[in-house]
């Protein structure tokens, strides 16, 4: 179910605390490849790096918004 | 590893954040949910019956009451005084019509041995029906006059809960006017303003869930009903009497909202319900 984040009153997106997991997530991936220097040898590492923050956001709001 | 790989695995990855946020996007836009909604009750708005001065007020603000229970009562001596005096005017009809019976009787006796015309007795037979009609008449009204002694009691016509009483005792009350109002006890339901654009996704019979802005515990019920009209703007006129229609972007609509009347199953103790809250829902999709 997605639901709103009460905060003082005021009802926001739940993508207003989905995002930044998701931004987490994707800061860890990117330690983890360069740690393993899988980052260099990636094509176009942005376009990965974009795509997979869309991939986490979808995983988070899958997990998160229950179903 | 080799380029080919290199740019296939970039692609993959790629391709399946188009699918994730094309879903996540579908799942925003298009599932039927809103959060636009209220929980409603049924209100009953209270109005004297008779009007005239509040001399005793039986309840207080935000109390519960049951069915038949008194809420106030209302200055009762001018009905009162209006009885009696309609009791004297039943008096005198009655009598007026005892008179007139004696009077027909002793004439039909007299019209046996033709003492008298048979139209003389014809217009006493029918005084004497006029005389019963006007004390009916005089009953009758004695009996609106009672009604209204009755009517200054006001009663709870149903079990609730009484809301933002305003009315204090002295304060004058005229008839028909409402003076407080009552919200009847289990009568809540929630309604939900969902977009035009999610209509296709609802039906009648559908569960939805329901959370509320004051409780974090979620509610279940089911949709009873879909509003079938809402207010056209288009459709007001200015005093020529020509239509005020609206001017739009080309390209940009606002998706208008219609109001769904969903059914709460029994609610949780622990959770307090009060008309006009915010509440948002989202519906099962099946």
């Amino acid at each position: 179910m997605l639901e709103e984040v009460a905060v003082g009153g005021m009802l926001f997106s739940p993508l207003i605390v989905f995002i930044p997991i998701a931004f987490v997530f994707s800061v860890v991936t990117r330690f983890a490849l360069f740690k393993t220097g899988t980052y260099q040898k990636l094509w176009r590492p942005a376009w990965c790096e974009v795509s997979l923050f869309v991939c986490y956001l979808a995983i988070v709001v899958l997990i998160a918004g229950g179903y | 590893m080799g380029t080919v790989v290199r740019i296939i695995v970039t692609l993959i990855i790629v391709a399946l954040a188009v699918l994730a946020g094309r879903w996540v996007w579908e799942r925003y836009l298009h599932a039927p949910w809103t959060r636009d909604g209220r929980v409603q009750a049924h209100i009953t708005t209270i109005s004297p019956d008779v009007s005239g001065w509040v001399t005793q007020l039986a309840v207080q603000d935000n109390q519960k009451v049951e069915k038949g229970e008194l809420l106030f009562t209302i200055d009762n001596a001018r009905y009162q005084a209006a009885i009696e005096e309609q009791q004297a005017a039943v008096k005198a009809r009655e009598l007026a019509w005892q008179l007139a019976q004696h009077e027909y009787q002793r004439r039909t006796k007299l019209a046996r041995n033709n003492t008298i015309s048979q139209e003389e007795l014809e217009v006493t037979r029918i005084s004497a029906e006029q005389a019963r009609a006007e004390y009916n008449l005089a009953m009758a009204k004695l009996n609106t006059l009672q009604l209204n002694l009755q009517r200054t009691r006001v009663k709870a016509p149903q079990a609730g809960t009484i809301v933002n009483l305003d009315l204090r005792e002295g304060n004058y009350v005229s008839q028909g006017k409402p003076v407080l109002s009552l919200v009847r006890r289990g009568s809540f339901y929630v309604t939900g303003y969902f977009e035009e654009t999610k209509l296709s996704l609802i039906h009648e019979g559908q569960r939805a869930t329901i959370k509320l802005m004051s409780s974090n515990q979620p509610l279940t019920g089911k949709v009873v009903s879909i509003g079938e009209a809402i207010a056209d703007t288009n459709i007001n006129r200015n005093e020529q009497l020509l239509p005020h229609v609206q001017q739009t972007f080309n390209w940009v609509r606002l998706a208008q909202r219609v109001p769904v009347d969903i059914e709460l199953d029994p609610v949780p103790e622990n959770v307090r319900l009060v008309a006009g809250t915010t509440a948002s829902i989202h519906l099962n999709e099946q």
